[in-house]
């Protein structure tokens, strides 16, 4: 585990990128990072977690779309709606599709689709990503 | 002003998840006050390579709306308690609507996050809030719902 930035979790266990965005799944396992808290002997994967699944996903996406010397922060959750529950064994897909508004491209909009591997939506997530330049490492 | 051992007996949230450390100030029914101090040996600092801008270590955005979450919730829980209620059932995150990031905690940094009721009925609650480090506001949200379910209804499924 090698990380460039403090992440609850590994929201993403794999991606697919593709014209107009980006698709991740996450295999919810009951040892995921902050599930023994989230409840004790009732494990569920946290919303905000699913909302971490498409930052993670759409800020790779980004960042490997306009290459390095930028930095990706996530500026708003726009909207967020949970339906339904995410529990060990479930597989999370998130269909996420990126749109980068007019004027300079500073701002990505993102909204995704999150399914359960039987089809049931279980969120509906709207971020708003912010693309900056790089700063220097501290090092 | 409420403990965190006092917490825990407020939500259902525990180590490492338990996100907010202590209650400032509450008015059942109106607002709450609550604290949370970031530090270098949380689970979401693990593993970050050397050698990383200072930017690397910001508090990540979804334990920020966890933890401003889960002051609403004890705000909920303790409005109805004043009541002589209870919310019936596990609270989960229903919704929320305009939650902006304008700046970072860092290790070393307090959040104090104040949320205010918009709206509290039996089985669910409608707040907004905002979340500061000392004298910079990090964070503001529009509104978040919180709904209580029956765990029953959580294992089977679907809740819509």
């Amino acid at each position: 585990m090698s990380r460039s930035f403090a992440v609850p979790l590994d929201a993403v266990d794999e991606v697919q990128v593709h014209a107009d965005g980006v698709t991740a799944v996450k295999r919810i396992v009951a040892d995921d990072p902050y599930l023994v808290g989230h409840y004790p002997g009732f494990p569920i994967y946290p919303g905000v977690f699913t909302v971490e699944t498409v930052h993670q996903a759409a800020r790779r996406a980004v960042e490997a779309g306009r290459g390095p010397g930028v930095r990706v922060e996530l500026a708003a959750v726009r909207s967020v709606r949970f339906r339904a529950p995410l529990l060990p064994g479930d597989v999370l897909t998130a269909a996420c599709r990126l749109r980068e508004d007019p004027d300079g491209g500073q701002r990505v909009r993102v909204d995704a689709d999150c399914r359960r591997h039987d089809g049931e939506v279980t969120a509906k997530v709207s971020l708003e990503l912010l693309v900056l330049s790089q700063e220097p490492a501290d090092a | 002003m409420l403990e965190y051992a006092e917490l825990t007996a407020i939500l259902p949230h525990r180590h490492p998840i338990l996100q907010i450390d202590r209650v400032l100030e509450v008015e059942p029914g109106r607002r709450i006050v609550a604290v949370k101090a970031v530090t270098g040996t949380e689970p979401c600092f693990a593993g970050l390579t050397d050698g990383l801008p200072a930017s690397a270590y910001a508090f990540p955005p979804a334990l920020i709306v966890e933890s401003l979450g889960q002051a609403g919730a004890a705000l909920w829980v303790l409005s109805a308690r004043a009541g002589g209620d209870e919310p019936r059932g596990t609270l989960v995150f229903g919704a929320a609507r305009d939650f902006r990031f304008a700046g970072a905690a860092y290790p070393g940094d307090v959040m104090r996050h104040e949320v205010v009721v918009e709206s509290l009925k039996p089985n669910s609650a409608v707040m907004r809030g905002e979340t500061w480090v000392g004298d910079r506001r990090i964070a503001v949200v529009g509104s978040m719902l919180a709904v209580a379910r029956p765990e029953s209804e959580l294992a089977a499924g679907p809740t819509d």
